[in-house]
């Protein structure tokens, strides 16, 4: 099960996410490469442990919601103002009355830019990935955990086979970079 | 009267199952939505066409009647020089019951659209609910279009032959077997024409028949009149009379309101009538007690000698009361009684009149031959004395009983009509009229004075006009502009009769008897005191005697006292009722003698205990689609005599009615004064957030409830200026009825004798107008001179608007109303307004149509648009003034005088809306003693 | 291989569900009446178009009638999913696992049903666009100082909302889907719904950011929705509408419809699919709880309206008489009996966990509920200000007709979801058995 001199990646396979926690731990430090975790299920501070971890979603949230408010806001008084219409005996800028409008606009602009900006950095949609060659991957998502170390400038397979086989994993794998053809 | 009356304002309650049995409110409140019935689910497609005057028969027409409007219609005018959406007036005149009514007939492009009153005669600058319906008429698509032989279409030429035959026959014999039957003739060209046939053939008779008689004999000047006692006499109600009255009581009534002499109206009468409900004191007393009541007041007033005949305690204070007013008002009062009583009543009252000086009454003038009655006709047609009946524009086969039966035995009987009507179908030949729209006649107003009548459109119809059918059996061919002007020898040169035609009415003026012939005294016999039901038979006021059942805008108009629409009923009273355990719309039998009719019953507060009312016009067998079938037909029980019986049937009827609704405890929709110069409580303005419009100019209306007297003339105008469709039957039953302006009435008081009161509520055009917060489209905002604005084409149907508006004048196409109309009831529309399609909100728009108008008008000759000049549909036909329209920032205004009087005050302040339409508080004569 | 855990089981019985449907039968003879149901929808749809709204019972002065009354209950019984999901989430009620996938499909469903019933209603339905603000010759815009324009934006907002607070929290588990699933067209299907998800830590962390935010905003724009929906009623100068009290009684009373709508989909389903150890007595309990309490907040809200229309006395005390005695009392008191008699079962935790008990509390309140919308509308319509404009309302077939339709049309579309999709969040069970957290 040796591939070619480079593979996409070198993946370990555990049995449970305390495993997959501490093999995090344990190669994170270690300079063998960028480190990637899977898991059926959120695993609590993992991403934290790879240093993979960003703050974009809520900062785009918070921008979407601040946006949406204001387009909300100046898209009602400006079409008062564009074309005045007498309503009501009313003001032609009632703000109490446009607050509703703005709220939900506020709504809708956050939820969309904080989630498609998770879509987005996640690269998500990505229908072919060389993962999804491996078989035993596909219980990734059921109730299987990987550890997949992802070649650096200076890779080194045999340290990487070696950090790996040390945490005693289920398996491991090469997934190779290119698809079998 | 004013038991129930809390200490806030007045109690007022719209129908007994409010009042009924329980005063304790929470019974009250469970009473207080009478089931609206078995509505009928869904859209009854039938109705709508009957309503929109059978569209299905034209259906096929369609294709060869879709023609632009000129060719289906010529014009008068030549077509040379005229210019499309050319507006023209003619001064013309209609007739109703022998009285012409006088009018300005509005045309565009040749097509009439709107009649006005003609301010060139006196009383004759308003008009009357039928007047503004004869437009309609004109637009009948079942008037009949060709002279009818034996049921088979026949043509002119035909009978012109048959004519000639019938005369040689009848110059033979002078005209022994011929009669002639009307109704009444106001026209003096027809009775020329009618005194020349009797001439001609000196044993041939002329018949009347009159099914509603009204004072013809004399002429009531109401305005010079402080005191009017009318014992069961509806002065002010619907009839050819209608506008005169009512125009003579409202300057009475308006000069009163300014504090000079009195306004004073007492009224004893079986059954509420608008004249009523006006009243300062209104008397419930059945129709058999109005000898009692005269002879009592002779009495009193000490013109009879001989004894005063028992009264009830009420009957005696108002008797009291009526004559304390007219020895107050000496020479200056009014004793009148309805004309279906006998000579000798009508005798007592001149006297009474006599002896106090009063010279309100006048005798009206009257040459030439008087036809008999109907019932020598009858009489002759049984023993076989009749071998040629002529029909001219009457109906017997309705109104009289049998009358087929007793046709069938007359040789030759010849009809003519502007319908196919139940007389036609018993004659030989049916000849089609020309509506009064398209003739050429004359006739004379309710004051007296001559009138002219030009077609504003020529016939489309293979019809002709009463004069030219006359003259066509006397063999004379003339035309019958030219037979009408041969009547006028002084308008002989051209520029005399153009002159007149301009003016609408030959010159010349009234010729009055004098105030009081001295009648001879009559015995008068005042009938015992009977404990049995008496059966009153009236013509409708909307349907009259039945000759507008083919008008949808009448079919559909509420009845001023019921606002019943589409049908009529068995009006009982609130005891009778009880006593009978029945409920509105419970089937009942009523029968006189042999005869009788099934019906619902309606049950009227303010109706005597044991009076039974039913209203003509109804039941109708043939002529039109719209009516027939519509409500049951009381002519039977008419003539009938004997003893009154009512019994209940199985089975409940829906009757359909704009408003059978509820009362509030505190609220004063429609408040009262005591007298004159007092004002009403003035409280002080809500607070708002919002200040108030300032626009010039800023549009309002003052409608004066002193004034109003419900006759829904206003309605009717409103209907026909804004091109408003009509739904029928069961859409009305389920509250969809399309009126703009509604005439709301309401109770106080005990339902014996309850207090009526009358409002008309037109849109409020309100400043701060909840509908307007409530649209999401911009569909309904507020104009920059302060009009409430509804955009058609702008609006999606959410009906928030309606929801939001505190006063519900809003009205909603629920189905396309218009689209199938037939090609006559699109030519009626007026082009100034948008005919509204479906699924669209609209309301009153205070015809803005009239606004922009004067609008441009001003802005040609560039000027501010005078006080006066934009005059609103509603306000213009009103009879007695009492809606008053203009610019409410301009304080010279006739508008702004009228809301700063002091009975001026908001309806529903509490909503805060700030309307632009006020009210001025009705005064109740609290001082009449 | 080694021997599968407790994670697999979950996954095989969710997931499984789809290519195993355990109750065939069972669901074809739903899917048959819901599809009945829906044909009368659309018969009804055209008959409405054909006529136009006089098809129904609405008249002057009963301008609204069955179209505004439903539309407010089935969005109503929309917000209890998004509670479930959103609120339970932040409150950290794991509990909430077994129910929120399809609880959130309910939401859905019933607000596309709640958001016909607008356009449907109007006069010219065609024109609805009318109310969203674009670009046109006219250069006019919707008025947007008026509730219904509020409403417009506040549904569209809820719907997008949802819809994708759904769909994230879906992902993962259409990817266990694709990932399980041997049949060619069903990998194809899951595939796609799940774009190419792979469960890395990274996405794990970003995926977990915006699912929470999400469902932090979620709650908020709830309460805001239906606040706004009460104000249709409350910014009118309507005796018995124009009220403070309405948005929070509108809420609570939504939540209220919400869980009773919940707790009868999930007996239903735990009884059909067979989830017994997914959905536990304990679940039923908390459903129960959850049902009372809110419940019991809506009660508050009548004795608060009743309370306030006293004091105010008046028009506003005369409508509350006629709720009471006039023609419309038996919506009244209906709702008052339907809503709140029977949740008092729910004080004992028997009943609570009783599936067939509980059923049917449910339904009473769902009904009940619909009383009320209806109540509300009709007592105050039928009689505001004057009199003389007072008119009574009658249902017409139409209006039935519709009414079932969209039932049928929530129908349709939940069966379907339960058919296709994993109706649990497979992932978050496991999350909690497997120590994830």
């Amino acid at each position: 099960m040796t591939g070619d001199p480079r593979p996409y990646a070198v993946m370990a396979e555990f049995a449970d996410a305390d495993a997959l926690r501490r093999a995090a731990a344990d190669l994170a430090p270690r300079r063998l490469g960028r480190i990637e975790a899977f898991s059926p299920f959120p695993v609590e501070g993992l991403a934290a442990r790879l240093g993979t971890r960003d703050r974009k979603v809520p900062a785009a949230t918070l921008i979407g919601g601040i946006v949406g408010a204001v387009c909300g806001f100046a898209m009602q008084a400006a079409t008062n103002l564009d074309y005045p219409l007498w309503i009501g005996g009313r003001p032609l800028v009632a703000v109490p009355a446009f607050m509703l409008i703005t709220f939900e606009l506020a709504v809708l602009g956050a939820v969309l830019a904080g989630i498609g900006t998770m879509l987005i950095a996640n690269r998500l949609p990505r229908f072919h990935h060389p993962l999804f060659e491996v078989e035993a991957f596909r219980r990734a998502s059921d109730d299987r955990f990987f550890l997949a170390v992802l070649p650096g400038a200076d890779f080194d397979r045999d340290a990487v086979g070696k950090a790996l086989a040390a945490l005693d994993p289920e398996a491991i794998y090469d997934v190779p970079a290119e698809p079998a053809a | 009267m004013s038991a129930g009356a809390s200490p806030a304002g007045r109690a007022f309650w719209r129908s007994l199952d409010e009042l009924a049995d329980d005063p304790g409110l929470t019974a009250a409140i469970a009473e207080r939505f009478p089931a609206l019935g078995s509505i009928a689910q869904g859209w009854e497609r039938r109705d709508i066409l009957k309503c929109l005057g059978g569209a299905v028969a034209l259906a096929g027409l369609d294709a060869c009647e879709r023609v632009p409007d000129e060719e289906a219609m010529p014009l008068v005018s030549a077509l040379d020089g005229m210019h499309p959406g050319e507006t023209r007036y003619y001064a013309s005149a209609v007739e109703l019951g022998g009285v012409a009514q006088p009018i300005v007939g509005k045309t565009v492009d040749g097509r009439p659209i709107k009649l006005e009153g003609n301010p060139d005669f006196p009383g004759g600058s308003a008009t009357d609910a039928f007047t503004q319906a004869e437009l309609l008429g004109l637009y009948d698509p079942d008037r009949s279009a060709a002279p009818v032989e034996e049921g088979r279409p026949s043509d002119w030429a035909r009978f012109v032959a048959a004519a000639h035959d019938l005369r040689g026959a009848l110059d033979a014999s002078a005209g022994r077997g011929f009669r002639l039957l009307t109704g009444p003739v106001g026209s003096p060209t027809l009775h020329r024409q009618i005194a020349a046939l009797l001439d001609r053939w000196p044993e041939a008779a002329w018949h009347l028949l009159d099914p509603a008689p009204i004072h013809r004999d004399h002429r009531l000047h109401l305005d010079r009149a402080e005191a009017i006692v009318a014992i069961d006499d509806d002065l002010l109600g619907p009839g050819p009379l209608q506008l005169w009255h009512a125009q003579g009581w409202a300057a009475r009534r308006r000069a009163y309101q300014q504090g000079d002499g009195d306004a004073l109206l007492f009224v004893a009468e079986p059954s509420p009538t608008i004249s009523g409900a006006t009243a300062s004191e209104r008397l419930v007393a059945p129709q058999a007690a109005a000898a009692q009541l005269l002879v009592a007041l002779a009495a009193e007033l000490g013109v009879e000698a001989g004894p005063r005949p028992a009264l009830t305690s009420t009957e005696a204070a108002w008797i009291d009361s009526a004559a304390d007013a007219l020895r107050r008002h000496r020479g200056a009062g009014l004793v009148t009684v309805g004309e279906h009583h006998p000579p000798a009543l009508h005798a007592l009252a001149q006297r009474i009149d006599a002896a106090l000086g009063n010279d309100a009454r006048r005798g009206a003038a009257r040459g030439g031959p008087q036809p008999q009655s109907a019932d020598a006709l009858l009489a002759a047609m049984l023993a076989g004395d009749v071998s040629t009946l002529f029909m001219l524009d009457v109906n017997p086969g309705y109104f009289i009983a049998g009358f087929d039966e007793l046709a069938g035995a007359v040789p030759l009987r010849i009809h003519a009509g502007l319908h196919r009507d139940e007389s036609a179908i018993l004659a030989h030949w049916h000849l089609p009229l020309t509506h009064a729209l398209e003739s050429w006649s004359d006739g004379c107003s309710a004051a007296g004075l001559p009138t002219l009548t030009q077609p504003l459109v020529r016939p489309w119809l293979a019809a002709r006009s009463r004069h030219a059918v006359l003259a066509a059996l006397l063999g004379d061919e003339r035309s019958d502009r030219a037979i009408v002007r041969a009547s006028w020898p002084a308008l002989a040169d051209d520029a005399a009769w153009e002159a007149a035609l301009r003016a609408g009415r030959p010159p010349g003026d009234v010729e009055e008897g004098a105030s009081n012939g001295g009648e001879s005294a009559m015995p008068v016999e005042v009938p015992g005191f009977s404990t049995g039901l008496e059966l009153v038979v009236r013509p409708d006021p909307s349907l009259w005697d039945g000759r507008f059942a083919s008008n949808p805008w009448l079919q559909e108009l509420p009845k001023p006292l019921t606002k019943i629409c589409w049908g009529n009923g068995v009006q009982i009273s609130p005891a009778l009722a009880r006593e009978l355990g029945l409920e509105n719309g419970d089937r009942v039998r009523v029968s006189v003698g042999a005869r009788h009719v099934d019906g619902p019953v309606w049950i009227l507060p303010g109706q005597a205990r044991r009076t039974i009312l039913i209203h003509l016009g109804h039941g109708r067998r043939a002529g039109s689609r719209v009516a027939e079938g519509v409500g049951f037909d009381a002519t039977p029980l008419a003539r009938a005599t004997g003893r009154v019986r009512i019994e209940r049937l199985e089975g409940r009827e829906e009757i359909a009615t704009t408003q059978h609704h509820f009362a509030m405890e505190e609220d004063e929709y429609i408040r009262f004064v005591e007298r004159a110069g007092d004002r009403v409580r003035t409280e002080p303005p809500p607070a708002s957030f919002f200040p108030p419009q300032k626009s010039r100019p800023a549009w309002g209306m003052g409608i004066d409830l002193d004034l109003c007297i419900g006759c829904n003339a206003c309605v009717v105008a409103c209907i026909a200026e804004n091109n408003i469709p009509m739904v029928g039957r069961e859409q009305v039953a389920m509250g969809r009825e399309m009126h703009w302006l509604r005439v709301d009435r309401y109770y106080s008081g005990t339902v014996d004798a309850p207090e009526h009161a009358f409002q008309p509520v037109p849109c409020m055009h309100c400043e701060d107008a909840p509908c307007e917060m409530g649209c999401p489209v911009n569909a309904t905002v507020h104009s920059p001179d302060g009009l409430n604005l509804q955009i058609y084409n702008r609006c999606i149907g959410t009906r928030t608007c309606s929801a939001y508006c505190p006063y519900k004048v809003r009205r909603f196409n629920w189905f396309d109303l218009t689209g199938d109309d037939p090609p006559e009831r699109k030519a009626v529309r007026n082009p100034d307004v948008t005919v509204r399609q479906r699924g669209v909100m609209e309301k009153c728009t205070y015809c803005i149509q009239r606004i922009e108008g004067a609008r441009i008008d001003a802005k040609k000759e560039d000027r501010a648009i005078r006080d006066g000049e934009v005059v609103t549909a509603c306000q213009a036909a009103c009879p007695t003034g009492a809606i008053v329209f203009g610019d409410v920032a301009d304080p010279a205004s006739a508008v702004s005088a009228r809301k700063a009087d002091g009975r001026d005050y908001d309806l529903l302040p509490d909503a805060n809306t700030r309307p632009r339409t006020t009210y001025q508080a009705r005064i109740r004569k609290g001082d009449t003693a | 291989m080694t021997a599968r855990g407790a994670e697999d089981r979950v996954t095989r019985e969710i997931v499984g569900i789809p290519p195993h449907f355990p109750a065939r039968r069972m669901w074809w003879v739903l899917f048959a009446v819901a599809l009945a149901l829906l044909t009368l929808f659309f018969v009804s749809i055209a008959w409405l178009f054909g006529h136009g709204p006089g098809v129904w019972g609405n008249n002057i002065p009963v301008a609204w009638g069955f179209p505004i009354s439903n539309y407010i209950w089935w969005l109503g019984i929309g917000h209890a999913g998004t509670l479930i999901s959103a609120m339970l989430l932040l409150l950290g009620q794991q509990w909430r696992n077994s129910l929120n996938r399809f609880a959130e499909a309910m939401t859905l469903f019933a607000v596309v049903c709640a958001g016909l019933y607008p356009i449907l209603h109007l006069g010219r339905p065609w024109r609805f666009y009318w109310m969203a603000p674009y670009f046109n010759t006219m250069s006019i815009w919707p008025q947007f100082k008026s509730p219904l324009t509020w409403d417009f934006f506040a549904v569209l907002t809820y719907l997008i909302v949802s819809t994708l607070f759904w769909y994230i929290g879906i992902i993962p588990d259409l990817a266990a889907a694709r990932d399980r699933l041997k049949k060619r067209r069903w990998r194809l299907f899951f595939g796609l719904g799940a774009l190419g998800w792979r469960g890395s830590a990274t996405h794990w962390s970003r995926w977990n950011q915006s699912y929470r935010l999400t469902a932090a905003i979620a709650v908020p724009l709830v309460v805001s929705v239906h606040s706004e929906i009460s104000l249709l009623f409350a910014a009118g100068p309507v005796p018995g509408w124009f009220s403070t009290v309405f948005p929070p009684y509108f809420v609570v009373g939504a939540a209220f419809s919400g869980f009773a709508v919940v707790a009868m989909l999930t007996v239903w389903l735990r009884a059909m699919l067979g989830l017994h150890n997914l959905v536990t007595a304990r679940h039923l309990s908390m459903l129960g709880c959850m049902t009372l309490a809110t419940g019991m907040m809506t009660a508050y809200g009548y004795v608060a309206e009743a309370f306030f229309a006293a004091y105010a006395g008046g028009r506003e005390l005369q409508t509350l008489l006629d709720r009471f005695h006039g023609p419309y009392a038996w919506s009244y008191w209906g709702a008052v009996i339907l809503n709140f008699v029977p949740i008092q079962a729910l004080w004992w935790r028997r009943v609570r966990q009783a599936p067939v008990p509980l059923f049917l509390i449910g339904l009473s309140a769902a009904i009940g509920m619909w009383l009320e919308r209806y109540m509300l509308l009709m007592s105050s319509l039928s009689r505001d200000w004057l009199e003389s404009s007072a008119g009574l309302f009658h249902a017409s077939f139409w209006d039935w007709g519709l009414f079932a339709g969209s039932i049928g049309l929530f129908l349709t579309l939940f069966l379907l979801f339960i058919r296709f999709l994993p109706i649990m969040s497979a992932f978050e069970i496991k999350e909690v058995e497997g120590g994830g957290g």
